[in-house]
């Protein structure tokens, strides 16, 4: 590879020349596209300009020829940094080999086996398919479902109840091998925690399962067919049967089938944007054009769509082995990155299950050194596992994360794995891609110069009318050449589509020309009519231009009209005057340097510009029979008159600026990494806000200070462009000063190893990278970043499937309304999960205090679950609908090192205060219904073994009442509803006071999340169905409650809620204190 | 009274803090491991944990403030709590009176026990071994040391209600302003065989048990003499409008002919609870109490095998329930060894 690399190397310094030829056959792109030098190459005369954009080419070719060992090198530096991914370096390694480019029709016929007019015969074409495979990229190894399900049953807290579940068991044993009276109960909620295990699973698994589904969708394409010559005959075949050696036909529109060496050609051009990021479509014919595979013209790739023309190849590579099934490899084979949410979360169970085991053990070692049976503290074990652990918990998470999910498929953001919801809340850098993410993906007039003035054109995306002024005699003349020197037409059948989304035929800048006349003059197509065509020169290479004469449609006047365009300065080279407010006028040198500053300007906004010019040709000379021949050009081709210039970019859609400033201020840094060339990517960065209006790159300060690039002070420029070429020699060190010190960075032409390890490189920063890209050379980006997403429209289905989350409409604004949501989901899981904490120490206590105390039970296991599975889950799901306390997009993304989830405060705060007082209401509702029943408090204490002694069925009362077993039961089953009342009365209070973290109640407003009520609703609800519509049912343990026991709790349900707004009134007093430190969480 | 609900609150309070002290606990034993572990994580945190680090060394001084106010903080907390917590119980127990409980509900019907209590209601003994039966006899002879003659001379506490069932006694109203109330007299020697007093064994020795039946104390509550028809016709035939009988029958069909000869000693006779002895009028008025007892001695049960028996009281007010097979009635078993 190194070999390859420094072979290369060679063939650079020693190819200029060759380079340059090249240069002109590539002209259309070269002269027009980039020909604009780097702008601090302040080129004044038009011969600078050309030799400069010489110069430009050059570097920017080897760019080109070097992306392709990049690969390699980036690979070996990729292989250094994960280690064993030599099989996959080797394979790009081959990849580098690839020299069919090279070789002619009749030894790739020789090689394959295969000729060019009859093809390979079926028997062959079936054998090399069998040895092959089919033409299809291997689908990425999917987890068996069997496996995700198992995994959501053993995951999270439910090995806990696992646990739980078995002790129930062993102790249902042990106690029907002793002959117990009531072993059951045990059997029962052993199954009962399994059932709560496999139940949440198998939820779990259906959320899971169902936004995958949505995915699905996605990967199901139609089945290509492809045109094969085999047998002698024209075949349409699918394009999964394709072999190598098959001869193939395709034409504009189709979607390229396998790698293809192009062997007859007409005007044929593909767009390689999916895999190279350019936006211009590529000329492709026959000729050996150049050394590296990816550059020359004969090759056709995979999955890249033909634009226009024909062309028929013969297939090289197909399925995993072609260029792009190996970039997807190379996808597959990236690591996917744990969302920053399943961390928190794990951290979550981590924490509770700590708690709950260390509080199990620490109970387990009292009861039985208090001389409790075994039996008995394992039974004690199992009640602390489940009062600890919140099992309605996870599967609130879930729910509230598909609830936002499904809000922001509504705002057009498809998330497809569900935790990826919250990951763009948290994102602290978005690396985008520029075409189609940032641009709307076609060429658009931007700028126009006539009468030596600049004018804006609108770019918007749906623009009626152009608000430039349209008076000048000028404008008319040059609105003529554009609408007449233009051969792309629309497709019939359109007209009540708006303007901006007809289909053209045509290419990219014609038919933004076309646009931009039809937007301005309405029907182009008939003011051709009325100027019939007489002759026409298409463009070519060799003219650079293209050229048109026209009967105007005044009948009064007979002259022909030429019209002409082209690269601005050929055309200028071939005019005398300029026409000023209508009036020609001599071109002299004042007028010259006018054009040049104008050229030089649009071009420095990486626009193309184009040149217009047109001739009245006399009509003496040319009468009205005239035979005009384009071959011999018996017509005047110079000494025109200069008309205009227009300049064309594909523009930014009109919503990125403003996305990206809001990214801005939510502290989220927007890098641009793009295949694009740096100028244009440059100028789109200026214009969408990703390098701001005041900051500078170092050759921007180099240019004003008027000083060598070199002895800039590189921190002074925040701002910075970084060519792929550059990005290749520098060590990890270097990009990591880069993504440090510079606060606006634009990456251009870099390789889809590059944009992966610009992505490692941000996430070495600690930052939680997004990264949009709609090309199959974002997909490993996509893949690696802690966030893909993926253009829903434009992005390839190898993007789409490496991405977390396709944007339906491809805007980048969406990314924002993404960043909104997840923001603020994570505020209120934080609040979700405060508020299921609380009464999980209002459920352990009465444990804890069972075993210490010896009182009667206060609280049942069974009734602990319906506390978890019933009453509070709506609740803690309607707090996903909690709107934001404060604006959440002008504070900075969340540090995923400090910035916890579940941080120290929230359990402290929600398991020793809050939860402390509910344990207080809930114990003083207990001993007021054993005390109204018979049994003060005095009594109850230290009573358990008795009490719960089957023989003894006289048991007294502190009134001197006997009581049967029973009886003394179905009061402690009171006892329980009675816990379970003051419970779910004070967790209204909990609810309420978990709706805002700082502000108080009243700011945020009461009634403004109407799903919070739903939610009181529904507990209390669910309270008294179970108290007494259930209150019956012996096996549940709930028993009919006197109405006034549900208030007994009020009060402090009340203290729970004014403590609160104590707590928010002294944090927002006292921000930085001790008491917002420790208080707010 | 309330200084007993005083004292407890002050214990339960204790347990609360060594609920919340565990927790402290293991939060704090549960952070810092954590922190590490986070910190640990990634090397390339490692620049920011020295920072960290050196910065807590600085402010060791301020760590510690924190801490006491923490401390301090929590047990404020704590003693507000459980100011409120005792405060409250308090409040309640103002509205309990001391000497009947606001609610009844859960206790009547009355459940209808039986001594000896034994486990699993099982009396299995061998006559002609006195340990086997030695627990039996003293939960006996405990049982009735408070029905002693001698333990009844106290004209204050006692009254002697007569020899045959009457009507109820009422005492007045449900408070002290009276004074304790008076305890009808239950003579030992009415129970006869079983009253422990010319027989120590109380027939165990002879493998004719006794056990004592009493029906659960409730305090007012008057059981209603049963109405005639419901009765079985043993009982109809010593029918008394001031008498709850009592009667034990086989449990199951086929064991009728097993059980053999059933005696019934009780007051004057009569096997049966009088209503005289109700209402009861609760710890605190009535301290000594003597509930209506009724001895069954089972004189001719077949050995060496398990013979069900199942002893009811009958009244209007006295009911069964499937679920709670103590009340009105028991069942026990006899499983009475030859050798």
């Amino acid at each position: 590879m190194v070999k390859e690399a420094s072979e290369m190397g060679s063939t650079n310094s020693s190819s200029k020349a060759w380079h340059v030829v090249y240069k002109i056959i590539k002209i259309w792109n070269v002269m027009i596209i980039e020909a604009v030098p780097d702008v601090h190459h302040n080129t004044k005369t038009l011969f600078l300009l050309q030799k400069k954009s010489d110069v430009y080419s050059v570097e920017d070719l080897w760019d080109k020829r070097s992306r392709k060992t990049d690969i390699g090198d980036e690979e070996e530096k990729y292989k250094d940094l994960k280690g064993n991914k030599k099989k996959k370096a080797e394979d790009l390694k081959k990849e580098v080999e690839l020299d069919d480019h090279k070789l002619s029709a009749s030894e790739l016929e020789e090689k394959y086996g295969t000729s060019v007019n009859k093809g390979l015969s079926s028997a062959r074409a079936a054998e090399i398919l069998a040895r092959d495979g089919p033409n299809s990229l291997t689908p990425p190894k999917a987890t068996p479902e069997i496996v995700k399900f198992l995994k959501q049953m053993v995951g999270g807290f439910s090995i806990l109840l696992w646990i739980g579940a078995v002790f129930s068991w062993i102790s249902f044993g042990i106690q029907l091998a002793q002959g117990a009276e009531s072993p059951f109960d045990n059997l029962y909620l052993g199954v009962v925690l399994a059932l709560v295990v496999i139940l949440t699973g198998i939820f779990a698994y259906y959320q899971e399962a169902k936004s995958t589904n949505i995915m699905a969708s996605f990967s199901k394409m139609i089945p290509q067919q492809a045109l094969v010559i085999r047998d002698a005959e024209k075949k349409e075949l699918p394009a999964d049967q394709l072999v190598v050696g098959d001869i193939v036909e395709i034409k504009g529109g189709d979607r390229i089938p396998a790698d293809i060496r192009l062997i007859f050609t007409q005007g044929c051009k593909v767009d390689n944007s999916s895999l190279t990021g350019e936006s211009e479509p590529q000329s492709r014919s026959c000729d050996f054009t150049h050394e590296n595979p990816l550059e020359t013209r004969n090759i056709a790739f995979y999955s890249t769509t033909c634009v226009e023309g024909t062309a028929t190849g013969i297939v090289i590579n197909t399925g995993d082995r072609t260029v792009i099934g190996r970039i997807a490899s190379l996808t597959s084979g990236v690591g996917n990155e744990k969302t920053p949410i399943a961390i928190e979360i794990e951290h979550f169970v981590y924490l509770v299950a700590g708690v709950a085991i260390s509080i199990g053990v620490l109970f387990f070692i009292i009861s039985v050194s208090m001389r409790y049976k075994i039996l008995d503290s394992i039974i004690f074990l199992i009640g602390i596992i489940v009062a600890n652990v919140p099992e309605g918990l996870l599967a609130t998470v879930t729910v509230s994360l598909s609830l936002t999910a499904k809000r922001m498929a509504k705002k057009n953001c498809l998330v497809k794995n569900l935790e990826a919801v919250e990951t763009l809340g948290s994102t602290s850098i978005i690396c985008s891609d520029k075409t189609g993410t940032l641009t709307q993906n076609r060429m658009t007039v931007a700028h126009l110069w006539f009468d030596n003035q600049i004018y804006s054109a609108d770019t918007s995306e749906d623009q009626t009318t152009q608000p430039f002024d349209q008076s000048s005699p000028s404008w008319t003349a040059l609105s003529k050449i554009v609408t007449l020197c233009n051969r792309a037409e629309f497709r019939p059948g359109q007209e009540n589509l708006p303007i901006m989304k007809r289909v053209v035929v045509g290419d990219a800048s014609e038919t933004a020309l076309l646009k931009f006349a039809e937007v301005i003059l309405g029907d182009v197509m008939s003011i051709r009519a009325r100027n019939r065509k007489v002759a026409e020169i298409p463009f070519n290479s060799t003219n650079k231009f293209q050229l048109s004469i026209h009967e105007t449609d005044d009948p009064n006047d007979k002259r022909f009209l030429l019209v002409m365009k082209g690269a601005p300065e050929r055309i200028l080279e071939r005019c005398s005057t300029i026409m000023i407010n209508g009036k020609e006028e001599p071109l002299d040198s004042e007028k010259a340097e006018a054009f040049q500053t104008a050229y030089m300007e649009l071009g420095g906004l990486g626009e193309r510009v184009l040149g217009f010019c047109h001739l009245y040709l006399p009509e003496d000379e040319f009468p009205d029979t005239y035979p005009f021949d384009t071959d011999s050009m018996n017509f005047p081709t110079s000494n025109l008159c200069f008309v205009g210039l227009l300049s064309m970019i594909d523009p930014p859609r009109s919503t990125v600026p403003d996305a990206v400033s809001k990214c801005r201020s939510a502290g989220i840094k927007v890098i641009m990494v793009t295949g694009d060339h740096p100028i244009t990517a440059k100028a789109i960065a200026k214009s969408v806000g990703i390098i701001s209006a005041t900051s500078e790159t170092v050759e921007d300060i180099a240019k004003r200070l008027n000083i060598p690039v070199e002895q800039v002070n590189r921190r002074e420029a925040t701002a910075a462009v970084v060519n792929g070429m550059e990005l290749k020699d520098m060590s990890l060190q270097q990009l990591d000063e880069i993504l440090c010190n510079h606060s606006e960075i634009v990456f251009a032409r870099t390789s889809p190893q590059q944009k992966l390890i610009i992505v490692e490189g941000c996430q070495r920063q600690g930052a939680v990278v997004a990264v949009t890209g709609d090309g199959v050379n974002d997909s490993p980006a996509l893949k690696k970043a802690d966030i893909g997403i993926a253009m829903g429209i434009a992005g390839s289905d190898a993007a789409k499937n490496a991405a977390d989350m396709v944007l339906l409409d491809d805007n980048f604004a969406s990314i924002v309304t993404g960043v909104e949501e997840g923001r603020l989901i994570f505020d209120n899981l934080k609040k979700t999960i405060a508020y299921t904490l609380t009464k999980n120490i209002a459920e352990l206590c009465p444990f804890l205090i069972y075993i210490i105390a010896s009182i009667p039970m206060p609280i049942g296991t069974i009734t602990i679950l319906f506390i978890d599975l019933g009453t509070d889950i709506i609740p803690s799901v309607a707090l996903a609908y909690e709107k934001a306390e404060s604006d959440i997009m002008n504070r900075r993304p969340r540090n995923k090192r400090k910035d916890r989830l579940v941080n120290e405060q929230l359990a402290v705060y929600s398991y020793l205060q809050i939860g402390i007082m509910q344990s207080v209401g809930a114990f003083i509702t207990y001993f007021t219904v054993y005390a109204e029943q018979g049994f003060l408090p005095s009594t109850l204490l230290g009573v358990r073994v008795d009490w719960e002694n089957n023989a003894i069925n006289d048991f007294e009362d502190s009134y001197g009442q006997q009581w049967t077993k029973y009886q003394r039961m179905y009061l402690q089953w009171t006892g329980y509803t009675a816990f379970f009342v003051s419970i779910t009365i004070q967790q209204v209070a909990d609810l309420i006071i978990r709706k805002t973290r700082r502000n108080s109640i009243f700011q945020q407003g009461l009634f403004r999340n109407k799903v919070i009520w739903v939610g009181i609703f529904s507990q209390i609800g669910i309270a008294l169905i179970l108290t007494y519509g259930l209150g019956h049912v012996t096996a549940l343990n709930f028993t009919p409650l006197r109405f006034q026991y549900w208030f007994v709790a009020v009060p402090f349900a009340i203290l729970i809620w004014v403590y609160d707004e104590v707590r928010k009134l002294f944090i927002r007093r006292y921000p930085g204190s001790w008491w917002d430190k420790n208080m707010y969480y | 009274m309330l200084r007993t609900g005083e004292r407890f609150s002050n214990q339960n309070v204790f347990g609360f803090y060594m609920c919340c002290v565990a927790v402290l606990q293991v939060r704090v034993q549960y952070w810092p491991s954590q922190d590490i572990a986070v910190e640990l994580n990634s090397s390339n945190q490692r620049k920011d944990h020295q920072e960290a680090h050196s910065g807590q060394q600085t402010s060791q001084f301020a760590e510690s403030s924190t801490f006491i106010k923490i401390l301090l903080f929590y047990v404020i907390f704590y003693g507000c709590l459980a100011g409120i917590f005792i405060g409250t119980i308090q409040v309640m127990l103002l509205t309990v009176s001391e000497f009947e409980p606001k609610y009844q509900d859960r206790v009547a019907p009355p459940g209808l026990t039986q001594i000896p209590q034994v486990q699993k209601t099982e009396i299995s003994f061998s006559a002609s071994d006195p340990k086997s039966f030695e627990p039996y006899v003293k939960n006996l002879e405990k049982f009735l040391k408070d029905y002693s003659a001698d333990q009844q001379t106290e004209s204050i506490v006692f009254q002697d209600c007569g020899d045959i069932p009457t009507d109820y006694k009422e005492r007045g109203p449900y408070n002290d302003a009276q004074g304790q109330k008076k305890v009808c007299k239950f003579k030992r020697e009415w129970l006869e065989n079983c009253s422990g007093i010319n027989d120590p064994t109380f027939g165990y020795k002879d493998g004719k048990p006794c056990i004592l039946v009493k029906l659960n104390r409730i305090i007012g509550f008057k059981p209603k003499a049963p109405v005639n028809e419901s009765l079985p016709p043993e009982v109809m035939a010593k029918y008394n409008p001031y008498l709850i009988p009592v009667h034990c029958a086989a449990k199951r069909e086929e064991d009728a002919d097993k059980i053999g000869t059933v005696e019934y000693y009780g007051m004057g006779g009569y096997a049966g609870f009088a209503l005289q002895y109700y209402p009861y009028y609760g710890k605190l008025l009535q301290p000594r109490y003597l509930q209506p007892l009724v001895a069954v001695q089972f004189t001719n049960l077949t050995y060496d095998m398990e013979v069900r028996v199942e002893c009811r009281a009958y009244g209007q007010n006295i009911q069964y329930s499937d679920k709670d097979r103590f009340q009105g009635r028991f069942d026990i078993k006899f499983d009475i060894k030859s050798s």
